[in-house]
């Protein structure tokens, strides 16, 4: 038995273990060094856990995709064939495999960006220079329309290591236009809050006003604008030339829509004018998307810190309950080995004056009392659990004949 | 004031630099490329002109014809034999193209159709965008100790590099990892996969596509009859997103190398300050961010050298 050791109060500092107390901080269970591995497990968690949301984003777009877009598919393809179908049975001399060569030789044509129907002779090339301008626009911006690409094998490479050298010089250029954006507009909104300010109006209302302030006006001046122009010039209904736009400015450019990649008649100074608007766009956008990447930071953050929060206080409530637990076990199993003592004395007493009885039968109650030893310092200053002399175990009286044998295993902490 | 002045001094050399690249790329392209135009020209008209020759058709009916399969095309409808089978709109592919649109790529060679499907697109960017790009930098951040600072102290302590000298050797195995791991080794899968790439159009893919240009000149996954296309096209998908992680990281290592090599003051750009942001990578510095004026927080200078794309604008 341990209680022999407990009752040596050399051991009792041995067992002493840290108070927990009632504070309004998470409270950390184990030592100090295991305090990094609780972070970066959350860490690593946190980012699993994004990964997972956007994965879960592209699912749901797939699905939506698929629902909005099989239809409208379908339909062309049913066009098509009938079409098909139409020439092959009002010409026919024709038949299917030269139609299909034909067809195949004109795709790769179109691929390559030359245009079969109408009058190939005194067409505009695609790779004169304002076109290959462009090109080399879209290129480095990392739009990259693909209404034009290179097919020339040095071409290509040529395309990979101007790549490799422009867009990082690109970045620099809307580093600095980003700033100079920034500065004109911080001018105009101090400006503007100076007479907010004579208002006393709150910080943060301030703020969010010249937030929304900023987006509106950016969305009239990059957005708007230039979807009115592209709606009179190119021949688009409004909502593909905002389909254009944002698709430009957020440089997925997929080149279905290419401004000054149609057939018409352009002014001399479109093309350039188009350069300059997605250079400044760009800019813009980045603002915009780097707002709403903030957004969804803060709430990812609040997000983590509730759930922190909730962790903090779950392991605070767990490690106050087990603590009381413990306590209340502890002192219950003193006082039953106190009983206990006390009780095997006066028997021993109580036998040695009777004499010859040692025959007794002693019922064991079967009642056995797992302790847990922990601070031997409270042992002695306790209430007593007894009531009329027998003994209180949780409320309850053990059902014993005799309140001797009561086995406790004891752990030491 | 000074410092205001040599902003818009290293500002204007910018623009000017950027204009005469667009300019020296434009004269190569043309001159490379004029050529095979005028060819592929040449041959289409001569083979139009025998197509009218032996058959009965009028010039107008076949340029009738060519008009409504090339418009449907442009959308990925083919009117060939063996392609009506294929859908363009299946699960993997719809997924595919989330994907590409969603990391900025976009290929092109599937568009939405619809209004619906256009409307849907403008809102699903919007928000995809950033999402992707906060996504990618937080893993990033994440990465980078495992793979820049770890391996870059393990050289200062045991070769007994200088810092400088640790982190330039650093990178320059790191960028021969990535180049083999990232773009020669797929090259050559994607070469032996698509029948028609060479290795040279598999590693321009790959260079494209990483780049978040993408072109779509090429598109894997798209031959008629390919086997177990929905799997190749998911492999595809995390090849890109692995593979534009790595690319930030390359460069998220770049910028921390031009920093100790004092370019980044040099330039008078934003330093890289990694080690502040150990703890708490996505969330740290949010209350310092809170700038006066929210719209400078908003338009807060970029950082350059940091990131593939504008796009990808950590804080």
């Amino acid at each position: 038995m341990a209680a022999p050791d407990l009752l040596d109060p050399k051991s009792a500092t041995y067992n002493t273990k840290p108070r927990l107390s009632f504070s309004s901080k998470p409270i950390v269970y184990n030592s100090g060094d295991d305090c990094d591995t609780i972070t970066t497990v959350m860490k690593w968690k946190t980012v699993v856990a994004i990964f997972l949301l956007v994965v879960l984003y592209l699912i749901i777009g797939a699905t939506v995709f698929k629902a909005l877009e099989q239809p409208q598919e379908s339909s062309q393809k049913y066009l098509i064939v009938q079409e098909k179908i139409n020439f092959l049975s009002r010409h026919t001399c024709v038949n299917v495999s030269e139609l299909e060569d034909l067809v195949k030789q004109v795709v790769i044509a179109i691929r390559a960006g030359v245009n079969p129907s109408g009058h190939p002779s005194n067409e505009s090339s695609m790779w004169d220079l304002s076109s290959s301008f462009f090109f080399a626009g879209t290129v480095i911006t990392t739009i990259g329309f693909g209404n034009v690409s290179p097919h020339t094998e040095g071409g290509r490479i040529f395309c990979i290591i101007y790549a490799l050298l422009g867009i990082p010089l690109f970045g620099f250029l809307l580093a600095g236009v980003g700033d100079q954006l920034g500065t004109i507009f911080g001018k105009g909104i101090a400006k503007v809050e100076k007479m907010f300010v004579k208002w006393n109006v709150s910080q943060t209302k301030i703020r969010v006003t010249s937030t929304v302030l900023f987006i509106l006006f950016g969305c009239l001046l990059f957005v708007a604008l230039p979807a009115l122009i592209f709606q009179n010039i190119e021949g688009w209904s409004t909502l593909e030339s905002i389909y254009f736009v944002v698709i430009t400015l957020t440089t997925i450019g997929f080149g279905d829509f290419v401004a000054g990649g149609s057939e018409i008649e352009y002014l001399d100074y479109y093309k350039p004018i188009v350069w300059f608007w997605i250079l400044v766009g760009l800019a813009y956008f980045a603002a915009v998307l780097s707002m709403i990447g903030d957004w969804l930071r803060v709430i990812s953050k609040k997000t983590k810190e509730e759930v922190g929060e909730f962790r903090a206080h779950a392991a605070e409530w767990t490690a106050n309950v087990s603590a009381e637990f413990k306590e209340t076990r502890r002192r219950l199993s003193v006082e039953i080995y106190d009983k206990f003592q006390r009780a095997a004395y006066i028997k021993r007493k109580l036998s040695s004056e009777l004499g010859q009885n040692p025959g007794q039968d002693m019922m064991p109650c079967k009642r056995t009392l797992s302790v847990n030893f922990t601070d031997e310092l409270e042992k002695e200053g306790l209430p007593t659990l007894t009531r009329n002399g027998s003994l209180y175990l949780n409320g309850l009286t053990p059902d014993c004949p005799d309140h001797g044998e009561i086995s406790i295993i004891e752990h030491l902490k | 004031m000074s410092t205001a002045f040599r902003s818009c001094f290293v500002l204007s050399g910018f623009i000017l630099a950027y204009i005469t690249y667009l300019l020296l790329g434009a004269l190569v392209f043309s001159a490379i490329e004029r050529p095979v135009e005028e060819t592929l020209k040449s041959d289409l008209s001569s083979l139009k002109a025998e197509f009218l020759n032996l058959s009965c058709i009028n010039a107008t009916a076949l340029e009738v014809f060519l008009e409504k399969v090339l418009r449907a095309n442009k959308y990925g409808v083919s009117v060939l034999e063996n392609a009506t089978l294929r859908t363009n709109w299946d699960l993997a592919s719809s997924l595919f193209f989330a994907n590409t649109m969603v990391t900025t790529v976009g290929y092109g060679h599937t568009t939405p159709l619809s209004d619906a499907g256009k409307a849907f697109s403008i809102v699903y960017a919007l928000i995809g965008v950033p999402f992707t790009m906060l996504v990618l930098t937080a893993c990033v951040q994440r990465l980078m100790h495992p793979l820049t600072y770890g391996p870059i102290s393990v050289c200062q302590r045991r070769a007994g590099l200088q810092p400088r000298a640790a982190s330039v050797v650093h990178f320059i195995v790191l960028l021969f990892l990535v180049v083999l791991g990232f773009f020669v080794l797929p090259a050559l899968v994607f070469s032996a996969i698509e029948e028609t790439w060479s290795f040279l159009d598999a590693f321009y893919f790959c260079f494209i596509s990483l780049c978040t240009i993408g072109l779509g000149d090429f598109v894997p996954a798209e031959k008629p009859g390919q086997r177990l296309r929905a799997l190749y096209k998911i492999s595809v998908m995390v090849y890109l997103f692995v593979g534009l992680m790595v690319m930030f990281l390359v460069l998220r290592t770049f910028h921390k190398l031009a920093d100790v090599h004092g370019w980044t003051a040099f330039f008078q750009l934003p330093s890289c300050d990694e080690e502040d942001e150990d703890k708490e990578p996505i969330i740290e510095r949010e209350p310092d961010e809170e700038s006066p004026e929210a719209e400078q927080a908003s338009v807060k200078p970029l950082d350059p050298s940091s990131q593939v794309s504008y796009n990808s604008i950590n804080r």
